[in-house]
């Protein structure tokens, strides 16, 4: 998580820009928009958005792993092919892994620019970190292509199933990313990205590093581990 | 007592203690404001007067043995089960005693009285909570270790109790099919369904499968359920002792599904008959398909394969092609599909049909065969043979159903 | 602001009017909301009860065919569980938790209007089956693979497992909601070990939503996928396997019971010192084993499968986790006996709901212990034993606890007490046939009757019991109706004062009904029994508190506005649902309705430009 140290710095600086609606008298309630306490006091001092984000993070974790779950208990006991070793192919997916780890450091950078107000920067590295993840989608929706040509549906065995249901909800939530990084992007050319406002981009950063960190649990499991998997003959490792 | 095994409580039963009633007793009651307790008495004494007529209509009703009881064991499974049982409900009585006890004594004596000043302002006692902490701990664990060694104790069937009686379960929507590969230890093969016969003082370990979905197998007084699930292959073992059963061979035991399985779940049931060793060598030796036949059951045989056969076998075990074909026809969910239907070949030998809902007489059987949605709602023999049409009645005359059920009943 | 907020114009800030309410997102009334939706599901669900009683009271009884009886008993636990208790827990969090940690409202009040609407259109969505006819029947925990094809071939299923699916979003929402506010919402002063019981116990039930759901919204997902899209999850012809779903569900659903009991041992928890004029005894033990129970409520789930087949070990290892499981309840419940002990008990009616409570808890927890043993759960499982532990710990632990709590802080919400006489007989009525509808199923399970059965032979001799439980219903139908009269006629009862019970809570120290803004000066937490501390200083002092903290100019107080785009979110995530059972269009449709309102919400600001 190259973007923790930062931390500190981006709530204090949200914090003093980001008054805008609430100062005078301390209204509680407002955290969900604004990212902003205009009350000087939160229990912890952390930021209310920052911290649901955490809290859905861990929820999140827990949806990644039953399915994950489900796709362990399955393994081998697919009854009629295609199974893995007959169609995955490392190479290519090493590929859009890598460029999936690529547009998490791009996430770093424009996370970065914005703390530092650097407007230009900001635009290119959100649009930077977006194209890396749509790449990653297109590798995605050619090895889905690929794979249904060789006769792997979702109906047709438990590997189908199993790896279409797991790798299709991690690319839904990367598509959920790409579209709130386009959404920054947009706000970027009206000026509303700043250091006051660099919360809107580390919250956004920190989905964008989950689904990044959970694509390598996928990665290694479906494919370093997985991917090798033939009949209901072979036992799990 | 005949074949239903129908025994009235005794003394000794251990739900003897029956529910104890949440009564507060009166003389712990001190009136302070005479205004607030009078109603409050007589509160109380209504409720004594309920909780004890509620106590003995519990006692005198509960205690009935029903055909199902798991207070009344026939088997040394059943039998450990409910030792284990009882310990565990003398403990939760002296519990339940103790801490509602106290409940109701703190309620009764520490009641607000007027001009009460402030009570003193107590914030814990981590003396105390040790010990609440602790001895509910050991109880515990004292009782958890002893189960775990009943676990184990009741996993595998005894090797000294003589020779082990394999049966393979199948359950079906909505009837158990009993297969025995080895029915009389010469390798006699016996596929029957929803009457279990068993030889008595013989452990009988039960290999489950199931064809379609969930089911669950309970005999309650010879042991407790296990699931029948789709892709597992279960165990169980039951035995039927001579010790604890109180009548004269044969004796009828009730089983029935456990577990929710579609619409005629509630009419899944069967029956074990546990025989005397010569009885049961007699019922195996009995079993075979059909020898000569009387000119009337020919006819029936007519009517039987063109309108039965296709779901039931008549002469023998099951041929494993042929019951794979009705269970795949099955699977396709379609209209009038084959289904796995009970093997018929000794179903003059059963004391009941449509999977042990009624007694199998002659006026029942006739009954079942015209409109089986009477006697059994939901089951797949109305929904799936062209048999009947869409009121629910056989399109078979009288006298038809008559051929049928003479071919039946002499069915060997 | 981009031109999408301009298109809908803020709405008013009155508040009166059903407007008011659409748009609200106080948390107050989004609890009366919530409160009041659970009610009538109660009544509809309790309904459905009753005709599962009225085919059982007799035996060969044919009133309602096999069926519809499996439809009443599917739908009566789902109701009762997800759309009764569930939301009564959420309705007491929205009401209460914000006022007894000192905050003006909860961290995100839109986000806690669009739980409750998601709650609402999933709720409807599911009840919609019955419109269709084509109703859930496979029980609450429907067993794969009964719920597959060829054995479930209408569409009841769908609706289920659809409905389930909004509703988890609706309380995964709401936990994330909750774990924020009380996590960063306190007043000064009220640290963790300063907070009460009641805030302690949501903080734990939010937990365990958030982590809990996602396991259920994969089966379920999976269930939708088998039964839609041609995937063989749970279909073993096809290799897969139904135990998956059981261990998928119970995974969830285990600690689901605990989101069941924990809100209402935390009421309960509130209620004992008001009513016995002593502090909790020994809290740090009554919070640690709530955190305990919230932890180990994890590693029990197989309990609900002991006759699954996993083999002695697991059953082993399931059966001494799931006993020790009774320690920490134990603690709690001895701990609670030590509260009152030595006090000055006033038996009031939250008061008798709460001790009531205590004494059905008890007797669930014991008749738990007897199938965690798994040898004795062996004869247990899946008959009316268990059917009636779970009515004990169900509706004599979750439900008294939720009337204790309506009856404990309605004078807080309206202003007025609930009549005190209407209360007792409420009680005694629900409490006495409460136990004569479910205590006669110990012995009818012992006996050898399965659950969900919905007709047997008189042979058996099940019928006298049975009878009973069926003549408990009426006792207890009767007085919840006694409970909705007495709800209804207080309208006309008197005003009381702003802390009638005398309570320590900090929710007391502001008038009743609270202002909108519920704390004029955020208050400094003083202790764990806040106000008694302060009322007692005060009556040192020799100028007791009679009235509560004053009221301001509301306007000098910045509130977040009311907002239209929690609802039209929610109606797009209701036609998304709706959708995948009619025609896919629809989801589309509602897809795109979402996605404006979240546009349109995340483009508004906070509180509407008034100046």
């Amino acid at each position: 998580m190259a973007h923790a140290p930062e931390t500190a710095h981006h709530d204090e600086g949200s914090h003093a820009a980001h008054g805008e609606a609430l100062t005078a008298h301390g209204g509680t309630g407002h955290g969900e928009h604004s990212g902003s306490v205009g009350h000087d006091y939160t229990t912890t001092g952390l930021n209310h958005r920052k911290m649901l984000m955490w809290v859905f993070l861990g929820s999140d974790c827990l949806f990644f792993g039953s399915l994950i779950a489900t796709y362990m208990v399955y393994r081998g006991q697919s009854l009629q092919g295609p199974y893995p070793v007959d169609i995955i192919d490392i190479p290519i997916t090493t590929i859009s892994t890598f460029v999936l780890l690529c547009s998490s450091f791009a996430m770093v950078r424009a996370l970065a620019a914005t703390n530092e107000n650097n407007q230009t920067a900001i635009k290119v590295w959100l649009l930077a970190t977006a194209v890396l993840g749509a790449i990653f989608i297109g590798f995605q929706v050619y090895e889905f292509n690929l794979f249904k040509e060789e006769g792997l549906t979702l109906g047709q065995n438990l590997f189908g199933a199993t790896f279409f249901t797991l790798t299709g909800f991690h690319g839904a939530h990367v598509t959920l990313g790409i579209i709130w990084l386009l959404a920054l992007f947009v706000i970027s050319f009206k000026g509303r990205l700043h250091p006051g406002t660099a919360l809107d981009v580390e919250i956004c950063g920190l989905y964008w590093h989950f689904v990044d960190i959970v694509w390598i649990v996928i990665f290694t499991l479906l494919y370093l581990v997985g991917g090798f998997d033939a009949g209901p003959a072979v036992p799990g490792h | 007592m005949g074949l239903l095994p129908r025994k009235r409580a005794t003394g000794s039963d251990p739900r003897g203690a029956g529910p104890p009633e949440p009564t507060p007793t009166s003389p712990e009651m001190r009136p302070q404001d005479p205004e607030r307790s009078a109603p409050r008495r007589y509160k109380h004494h209504r409720l004594l007067v309920f909780g004890a007529l509620a106590a003995l209509f519990l006692l005198t009703v509960a205690c009935s043995q029903g055909f199902q009881s798991t207070w009344d064991p026939k088997g040394p499974v059943a039998e450990k089960q409910l030792q284990l049982f009882n310990v565990l409900l003398w403990t939760m009585v002296a519990v339940f005693v103790l801490v509602e006890g106290a409940l109701l004594y703190i309620v009764i004596r520490y009641r607000r009285r007027p001009g009460q000043p402030r009570p003193p302002q107590i914030h814990g006692h981590t003396a105390l909570e040790v010990t609440w902490t602790i001895i509910p701990t050991a109880l515990i664990l004292g009782l958890g270790i002893w189960s775990v060694f009943t676990l184990f104790e009741l996993d595998q069937p005894p090797t000294d109790q003589g020779e082990i009686l394999e049966v393979t379960v199948t359950g079906h929507q909505w009837y158990f099919e009993f297969e025995y590969p080895d029915a009389d230890g010469n390798g006699k093969r016996i596929s029957t369904a929803n009457d279990l016969k068993i030889p008595v003082d013989r452990p009988v370990s039960f290999i489950l499968e199931s064809d379609d979905v969930l089911h669950s197998f309970w005999v309650p007084k010879l042991g407790g359920k296990v699931d029948v699930v789709p892709t597992r292959q279960n165990t169980l073992w039951l035995m039927a002792d001579s010790d604890l059963i109180d009548q004269p061979l044969p004796a009828t035991y009730y089983g029935q599904c456990a577990e929710l399985c579609g619409v005629a779940h509630a009419q899944m049931r069967f029956r074990v008959t546990v025989l005397s060793e010569e009885d049961y060598q007699a019922w195996v030796r009995d079993y075979s398909p059909p020898a000569a036949i009387t000119p009337r059951a020919q006819r029936g045989q007519t009517l039987f394969s063109i309108h039965c056969s296709l779901c039931h076998t008549v002469n023998g075990p099951e041929v494993n092609t042929v019951a794979q074909a009705r269970l795949d026809q099955f699977l396709t969910g379609e209209e009038n599909a084959a289904v796995p239907g009970p093997n018929l070949t000794d179903l003059r030998t059963r004391l009941t049909l449509g999977a042990g809902i009624t007694d199998l007489t002659i006026e029942n059987l006739r009954q079942w065969i015209k409109n089986p949605e009477t006697i059994k709602p939901g089951n797949l023999m109305y929904k799936n043979a062209l048999l009947y049409d869409e009121g629910g009645n056989a399109n078979l005359t009288d006298e038809e159903i008559d051929l049928l059920i003479e071919y039946l009943l002499n069915l060997r | 602001m981009a031109a999408i907020t301009e298109v809908l114009p803020r709405p008013s800030s009155a508040t009166a009017g059903i407007w008011s309410w659409i748009t609200t997102v106080d948390h107050k009334r989004i609890g009366v909301l919530y409160g009041a939706t659970a009610l009538i599901f109660m009544l509809l669900s309790g309904i459905e009860a009753g005709l599962i009683r009225m085919q059982l009271a007799v035996p060969d009884s044919d009133i309602l065919g096999p069926e519809r009886y499996n439809q009443m008993f599917t739908m009566h636990a789902t109701v009762m569980i997800f759309m009764v208790i569930m939301p009564m827990g959420v309705a007491f969090f929205n009401f209460v938790v914000p006022l007894a940690i000192g905050a003006r409202d909860v961290a995100f009040p839109r986000l806690n209007a669009l739980s409750y609407w998601i709650f609402l259109f999933g709720s409807i969505l599911m009840h919609f089956s019955f419109v269709v006819n084509q109703v859930p029947d496979a029980g609450w925990f429907s067993y794969a693979n009964l719920t597959e094809q060829p054995f479930s071939q209408n569409a009841g299923l769908d609706f289920w497992a659809i409905g389930l699916l909004i509703l988890g979003t609706s309380s995964v929402a709401g936990g994330l909601n909750f774990v924020v506010t009380i996590i960063n919402l306190r007043a000064p002063g009220m640290s963790l070990m300063r907070m009460p019981v009641f805030v302690w116990m949501t903080l734990l039930t939010s937990i365990l939503l958030i982590l809990a759901m996602p396991v259920i919204t994969v089966g379920l997902i999976e269930l939708v996928m088998d039964r839609n899209f041609g995937t063989h999850f749970f279909i073993p012809s096809e290799g897969g396997d139904p135990i998956l779903w059981q261990h998928l569900f119970w995974v969830f659903g285990h600690p689901e019971v605990y989101i069941l009991i924990l809100p209402p041992m935390g009421i309960v928890s509130e209620i004992l010192p008001t009513f016995s004029k002593k502090p909790l005894f020994g809290y740090p033990f009554v919070i640690f084993s709530g955190i305990v129970i919230a932890i180990m409520g994890w590693a029990v789930w197989s309990h609900h499968m002991f006759t699954v087949g996993l083999g002695p070990i697991a059953n082993s290892v399931f059966t001494i986790t799931t006993m020790l499981i009774a320690v920490p309840t134990g603690v709690k419940i001895f701990n609670w006996l030590g509260t009152m002990w030595k006090g000055s008990i006033e038996l009031t009616t939250p008061m008798l709901y709460a001790l009531g409570f205590i004494f059905l808890f008890i007797i669930g927890g014991l008749s738990g212990v007897s199938h965690a043993v798994s040898p004795s759960d062996f004869q247990q499982q899946d008959t009316y034993y268990v059917v009636a532990h779970l009515h004990y710990v169900l509706f004599g632990g979750s439900i008294m606890g939720i009337f204790a709590g309506i009856y404990y802080w309605w004078p807080k919400l309206t202003g007025k007490l609930l009549n005190e006489t209407l209360g007792k007989i409420n009680f005694w009525l629900i409490f006495i046939g409460m136990n004569v509808t479910f205590f006669p199923m110990h012995f009818v399970g012992m006996n050898g009757m399965p659950r969900r059965i919905y007709t047997y032979s008189s042979e058996f001799g099940w019928g006298d019991l049975n009878l009973m439980a069926s003549a408990g219903y009426l006792v207890l139908f009767v007085g919840f109706l006694v409970f909705l009269y007495n709800i209804l006629q207080n309208r006309n009862a008197r005003r009381v004062s702003h802390d009638p019970w005398d309570a320590p809570g900090v929710e007391w120290t502001i008038a009743s009904p609270p202002p909108a803004y519920n704390f004029a000066e955020v208050p400094t937490i003083r202790g764990r029994d806040h106000y008694w501390i302060v009322k007692d200083e005060a009556r040192e002092a020799g100028n007791p508190i009679t009235e509560p903290e004053a009221a301001v100019d509301p306007r000098t107080i910045h509130m977040p506005s009311p907002s239209y785009w929690p609802l039209i979110t929610a109606i797009g995530v209701g036609l998304i649902g709706g959708g995948l059972l009619s025609h896919y269009g629809v989801s589309f449709l509602g897809g795109a309705i979402a996605f404006i309102g979240v546009i349109g919400w995340s483009n508004e600001p906070p509180a509407a430009e008034e100046h």
